[in-house]
């Protein structure tokens, strides 16, 4: 199938070219910017990250295996210190606090790599060096017959330019 | 009537290279090229480290006895440096994390080198409770490792809340500077040759600014910060409470979570400006690092070191009010014993030296700002000294009293650790861009799209 290659200048047009893309149910396209835009990331995906989930199951993890760690540690070597139980749990909020944070730090990270699907590739066949200067590209994949409308909503949105590249 | 696609490809099939976008090409600066003056640096920086290398060795060999320790200080000049470090490490997660929370946009400029500051602080202080450990070789002790003999480690000391709480920062630190510096790779990556790509392009993990990845990497910073706000408050709290959960006079107080929170910001946001200034100058970075960051960093220092002041009050009028003689022993001969020099330094460089911050045209003139915080550095480290020599030097029995010397093993340490530092931040330099483009980007686009630049 055809793949067209547009170029914007800014984040509004690309944002607004994606909606109408999008509206007209061309939803095979990628967008690619020199720097993070919220009207764009909602143009494109107005549904909350998944990343959230990854955060949200490491920080428990944490706290989880943080507590159980330390009451099962205290247990298995119980020595009395300062009239305090073996395992006494105001204490082990430290611990519980600091795991909670690095693991949910490291499942963050995950996260990022496993959605944003982060590792070493070759790169796309459309991106271009240009679009880590200023520069915005949409890249559609359209069937042969909507090529020349897909053209003329994305020059009707101020595309600097489209290309015809091949799919 | 826009010309059809088929003839704009023709007319784009042997593009010419397009224009790189000016904050690329300043920001990449300093990493292109090879300057003598910087080699020296590194060279002084690596002899330095050396220097301390061979002067640890000796101390391995010989024992802890050549580092100053004696009756009845056992935690000397490396706590008082551990401390100083972990506190300097502080300002780059407070503007990374905190101030993004806040959406305080100013912080896009010095985000990248304050969180690299961090970083190298980090594994600099962290470096120092195993030089005191003395037998290093016993390190993972630390740590609760499964053993025979069922041994774990005691979950209700302070010291080993450290552990967990420096590892942690530690940890996330490296996690944060590592996503935020993931765009730029890419960046460097695309204008990279040699094996300079090759190495740019297995660490930009493939980014190319999809819609996707933006979404995921704006939601992680996000969380991150969500997360490395309260590590940052805990991280120092936690510090404080090495000294707080004694009992030895001076250090048994409830104000020192905050007080060393406090400090710790205050000191990093010194230490921040005294290095962003020269690297302003030297990689002629005006244009992005403006007297205006400069000016807020400057509010935020004249805040903490009020609060500071604060802190040393409370200390003081506490040790008064509570009628305890061993603390207004301790206290008293802070200020007129015989270390009040470190006090009286402490108490010139972070309180009423930087009260001069009032002054508006002060707080915008950076050989001034450079100075101040050159003495604000020297006097947060002054500050961990007071703290913790002189109340060891001066417990509750008098006979047990002691006179505590800074011996020439540790003044080496000492400078071999500033020499660490340096060494990463100038390795840094030449790698990374010092500046967060893809942030100073978002501002420049935003402000050119909604500016009615179009």
């Amino acid at each position: 199938m055809p793949t067209l290659v547009s170029v914007f200048d800014f984040p509004s047009n690309t944002a607004a070219a994606v909606r109408k893309l999008k509206d007209r149910g061309f939803d095979d396209l990628t967008t690619y910017s020199p720097a993070p835009f919220e009207e764009l990331e909602e143009a494109e995906d107005p549904k909350p990250s998944k990343v959230r989930r990854f955060t949200l199951v490491g920080a428990l993890s944490g706290v989880f295996l943080g507590f159980l760690m330390q009451i099962w540690m205290s247990l298995e070597w119980p020595i009395k210190i300062a009239g305090k139980n073996f395992a006494s749990i105001p204490p082990f909020w430290i611990v519980g606090f600091e795991l909670t944070i690095l693991l949910g730090g490291f499942f963050t990270l995950f996260g990022l790599l496993i959605v944003g699907g982060l590792y070493p590739k070759r790169l796309d066949k459309h991106y271009n060096l240009r679009f880590s200067a200023e520069e915005f590209g949409v890249v559609v994949t359209c069937e042969e017959r909507d090529v020349a409308e897909v053209e003329a909503l994305l020059r009707g949105e101020s595309a600097k330019e489209v290309t015809l590249a091949d799919s | 009537m826009a010309p059809p696609a088929t003839a704009v490809a023709d007319a784009l099939a042997s593009p010419a290279r397009p224009r790189d976008s000016r904050a690329n090409i300043d920001i990449m600066a300093p990493t292109k090229g090879v300057q003598w003056p910087y080699f020296l640096a590194l060279g002084a920086a690596v002899l330095g480290v050396l220097q301390a290398l061979v002067v640890l060795l000796y101390q391995t060999y010989v024992g802890l006895g050549v580092a100053g320790y004696q009756q009845p200080v056992f935690w000397g000049l490396y706590i008082v440096t551990f401390v100083f470090w972990i506190g300097i490490g502080h300002a780059g997660t407070l503007i990374s994390a905190i101030l993004f929370l806040f959406r305080a946009k100013w912080r896009n400029a010095v985000n990248r080198g304050a969180e690299a500051l961090t970083v190298f602080a980090v594994i600099t202080a962290a470096l120092f409770p195993i030089l005191h450990l003395g037998r290093i070789w016993k390190l993972y002790y630390l740590i609760p490792y499964p053993n025979q003999r069922s041994l774990w480690v005691n979950f209700k000391s302070p010291l080993l809340w450290d552990v967990f709480a420096i590892s942690t920062y530690a940890s996330i630190s490296v996690i944060f500077f590592y996503i935020g510096l993931i765009p730029d790779i890419a960046i460097a990556r695309d204008r990279a040759t040699g094996v300079k790509k090759a190495i740019y392009t297995v660490l930009a993990l493939g980014w190319q600014g999809t819609g996707p990845q933006w979404k995921a990497h704006s939601r992680s910073v996000l969380h991150l910060s969500g997360l490395a706000t309260p590590l940052v408050l805990s991280v120092h709290s936690v510090v404080s409470w090495d000294f707080a959960m004694s009992i030895v006079p001076g250090w048994h107080a409830t104000i020192f979570a905050p007080y060393f929170v406090a400090g710790a910001v205050f000191g990093g946001f010194a230490m921040v400006i005294n290095i962003m200034i020269p690297v302003r100058r030297i990689f002629r970075l005006e244009r992005y690092l403006t007297d205006y960051h400069f000016e807020n960093m400057s509010r935020f220092i004249l805040l903490t070191s009020t609060i500071c002041g604060y802190a040393y009050a409370a200390e003081y009028f506490i040790a008064w009010y509570s009628g305890v003689e061993f603390e207004q022993s301790s206290f008293w001969l802070r200020a007129f014993g015989p270390y009040w020099l470190s006090t009286w330094c402490m108490i010139t460089f972070n309180v009423i030296l930087p009260q001069l911050l009032w002054i508006k045209r002060l707080r915008t003139n950076l050989p001034f700002l450079f100075g101040l915080c050159f003495f604000i550095n020297i006097g947060m480290w002054f500050e961990r000294y007071v703290i913790i020599i002189t109340s060891l030097s001066r417990e509750y029995i008098t006979g047990s009293w002691g006179l505590y010397v800074i011996s020439p093993v540790e003044l080496s340490v000492l400078a071999g650790s500033f020499c660490w530092f340096s060494m990463w931040f100038l390795l840094f330099l030449k790698v990374f861009p010092v500046i967060a483009i893809t942030e100073v980007k978002e501002l420049e686009i935003h402000a050119r799209d909604h500016g009615g630049a179009h």
